[in-house]
């Protein structure tokens, strides 16, 4: 039912990543010319900070505790050519960066509202990267164990299908 | 020694040999080994066991390297199969990689093979529908290509015969165009679904909205629970392989009920690589395989083959079986071989945003879509194209992968993508592509792939006909969405190549007459009695409809044929 799922969203997601590659591909030699950056564990700590300004705790543990880092990491090292990759990581220096210009610390010294304050600048300054990081780490949670059994209503085997239910007092969203 | 020679011929002889485990083969198998011959079945794939491996089939989201993605390395290695949807991170094992499926193409064709026994049977959408008189007629009328050799009322009761075993879920609308089948009670519909079908309807007499008519079991009958299958989950997984048993595959029906006789012989990794004739008797008397891993030759005999290898591995087979008394490849009299290659083109419609309702969820997970049947130039209607198209479509409520306030990052947004967002509602069209004599597969013997067998060079587009179809599928289903209620209604059109919808049809068609057609009204390569081709390539026009239910139909009727021949002598 791929099929389906490519009826409903039409040009947008996979339909639209699969046509983009293959439109690079044919203008470049080879996807994996130059090494896939390897990343340090400081890279690793200021991305799990992030994902979780972007998906916190709540009612229900956020990104850091899906370790949803580790996805973003793993997705940047085997489905981006190393330009993506190197360019995502240079934008990732700049947020730190621009933390210790303006507060005058490094990222993992300061408090919430300072990183938010961060983040939401980032979204103007290096939207495109802003974008990226969101849309992995929502991928990432919502497809993780947290993610997908707590945050959202988790049922691997239904058993049957009904077309119209209605909807229960604080409803969540069929994580599948 | 004599011994020896005698037991290895005897080793090496069956009644019959079916070529493809897939969709047709599967059906062959079971049909002649269930009517008393001992079955050779030949699979180029590797084995796959049902159930036991369907590897990915209940994994968890989280036990997902990439949540779908391919990797760079796939991406690179498998240029073609990247392409399109079916080639994915869970899909991965089932399909050849480019390396394997070597292929050129004088214009793009998406060329989709499985390497596993089963076939695309593991892998299909389920859509089942059958032809209509609208379909057996139209080259007929029209006067395009040739007329095919049966009609509505021939294959009636082999549809009727396949969706019993098969199990099809579906709804009856008493329509000329898409007749009804024997069907288990039919999936629900979301409540926006019902709300479009009714205002759809009510705006455009004529048009009707129905229910997919899906090979999902909405109930196991007997014949379904006689092979040990059970009723859908509705996990919607399906193309992952089905530990159920709920939807039809080779795996899951036609191979455990040929396996059940006793009389069936399964081959993995077996390339068929010619057909064995012998001009003395104007028969097959055997295929030669190659061991796909050994790369070994072997030759089996027969009585009977049956060609279901999928169309372009089927019409492959035969172009690389050349003789003296065959040099344009085996049956190719008429050299309609390799011509009129079809598929259906798609991948247009439109889709729109639907207000309120937001109290309405839904349980589980259909695995299946609705269905607009054809409604274009039936009767006295003439659109300024021949031919018709259908749609399939669904509503959803949006969930956590939705768009929202492209900035928003924190609890706020956490929350809300925890919540359903709003209905939506899409419709895809399916056209029907006319059969053109250019559009073609030839066999380019100048490097063979690692079997040693010539790759195909492709030569096919949408034309005219086509073109000027799409434009109605496109303005239509805006037209009817809004009709129904949707806002914020656009088109898409992604672009169609042959090959993408995977329903490859025509190369070795039916007809009347063995100078323009390869094979006759029983599947029956004209000047080759014994041998039966019943997959795609038999196809004399393509119709909008998917094709499956109409191979295992067609597969059914010949194998009767092939037995009741058998026993009159005359192959």
């Amino acid at each position: 039912m791929k099929r389906r799922k490519a009826i409903q969203l039409g040009a947008l997601s996979l339909g639209a990543f699969f046509s983009r590659e293959l439109a690079v591909l044919a203008q470049q030699p080879s996807l994996l010319a130059g090494a896939s950056s390897a990343t340090t564990s400081d890279q690793e700590l200021l991305l799990a900070e992030l994902a979780d300004l972007i998906i916190p705790n709540t009612e229900t543990p956020g990104a850091k505790a899906a370790g949803v880092e580790k996805f973003i990491i793993r997705v940047l090292r085997d489905c981006h050519k190393p330009e993506e990759q190197k360019q995502f990581y240079h934008s990732l220096a700049q947020v730190k960066a621009d933390g210790v210009q303006t507060f005058g610390l490094p990222f993992l010294q300061l408090n919430t509202k300072q990183r938010t304050e961060l983040l939401t600048r980032c979204t103007v300054r290096d939207k495109p990267f802003f974008l990226k990081l969101k849309q992995l780490t929502v991928t990432g949670y919502f497809t993780s164990e947290i993610g997908a059994s707590k945050a959202l209503a988790y049922l691997p085997i239904p058993g049957k299908f009904i077309g119209s239910v209605p909807m229960e007092p604080g409803q969540k969203t069929w994580a599948l | 020694m004599a011994n020896l020679n005698i037991n290895a011929v005897k080793d090496m002889t069956f009644d019959a040999i079916v070529i493809g485990s897939g969709i047709s083969g599967g059906w062959a198998a079971k049909e002649l080994t269930e009517k008393g011959l001992r079955v050779l079945l030949l699979e180029r794939g590797r084995s796959l066991e049902h159930i036991t491996g369907y590897e990915n089939a209940m994994k968890a989201p989280w036990e997902m390297q990439y949540a779908g993605r391919l990797t760079t390395s796939q991406i690179e290695t498998h240029p073609k199969l990247s392409r399109d949807y079916p080639y994915n991170e869970m899909t991965e094992k089932y399909w050849m990689t480019d390396t394997d499926s070597l292929y050129k193409e004088e214009k793009r064709f998406d060329w989709f093979r499985p390497n596993i026994v089963g076939g695309k049977s593991i892998m299909w959408g389920r859509q089942s529908y059958r032809l209509s008189d609208f379909d057996f007629e139209a080259n007929l009328k029209e006067g395009i290509a040739v007329d095919w050799p049966i009609r509505y009322a021939d294959i009636a009761p082999w549809y009727s015969y396949v969706e019993k075993f098969a199990g099809i879920s579906g709804e009856k609308l008493g329509l000329p165009q898409l007749p009804d089948g024997e069907f288990l009670p039919p999936m629900d519909m979301f409540h926006v679904e019902k709300e479009v079908k009714q205002r759809l309807e009510k705006h455009f007499p004529g048009r009707h909205l129905t229910i997919g008519r899906v090979a999902n079991l909405s109930e196991a009958a007997k014949e379904q629970l006689g092979v040990g299958r059970s009723r859908c989950q509705y996990r919607n997984k399906c193309n992952l392989g089905c530990p159920f048993g709920a939807y039809f595959s080779s795996q899951s029906s036609t191979l455990p009920a040929a396996s059940k006789t006793g009389r069936l012989t399964l081959r993995p990794d077996s390339v068929a690589t010619h057909i064995l004739y012998d001009d003395a008797t104007q028969r097959a008397t055997g295929v030669r395989v190659r061991d796909a891993v050994t790369l070994q030759d072997r030759e089996y005999n027969a009585k009977v083959v049956f060609v279901c290898a999928s169309t372009i591995s089927s019409t492959t087979l035969l172009m690389n079986s050349v003789s003296a008394r065959f040099p344009n490849g085996l049956g190719n009299d008429s050299g309609q071989l390799g011509r009129n290659l079809m598929d259906h083109h798609f991948r247009i419609g439109a889709n729109g945003t639907w207000e309120g309702d937001l109290d309405k969820y839904y349980y589980g997970r259909r695995a299946n879509g609705i269905y607009i049947p054809r409604y274009r130039n039936l009767g006295s209607e003439r659109r300024d194209y021949a031919r018709g198209f259908g749609y399939q479509g669904s509503a959803s409520r949006q969930g956590w992968q939705r768009n929202v306030a492209e900035l928003a990052f924190g609890a706020d947004f956490k929350e809300t993508l925890t919540h359903p967002g709003d209905w939506t509602m899409g419709l895809t069209g399916f056209g029907e592509m006319l059969p053109y004599f250019e559009n073609k597969m030839t066999l380019d013997r100048t490097s063979p792939d690692k079997w040693g067998m010539p790759v195909v060079l492709f030569d096919a587009e949408l034309k005219e006909n086509e073109k000027k179809m799409r434009l109605d599928m496109a303005n239509d289903a805006k037209e009817m969405l809004e009709a129904s209620g949707l806002k914020n209604v656009k088109i898409y059109d992604n672009g169609s190549y042959p090959g993408m919808a995977i329903h490859e049809m025509g190369t070795a068609r039916m007809g009347r007459d063995p100078k323009t057609s390869v094979l006759n009204a029983h599947n029956q390569i004209h000047s080759v009695r014994n041998v039966f081709m019943t997959d795609g390539a038999a196809m004399t026009s393509g119709s909008c409809v998917n094709p499956s239910l109409t191979y295992m139909a067609l597969t059914a009727r010949a194998a009767d044929f092939a037995v009741e021949e058998l026993k009159k002598g005359s192959l």
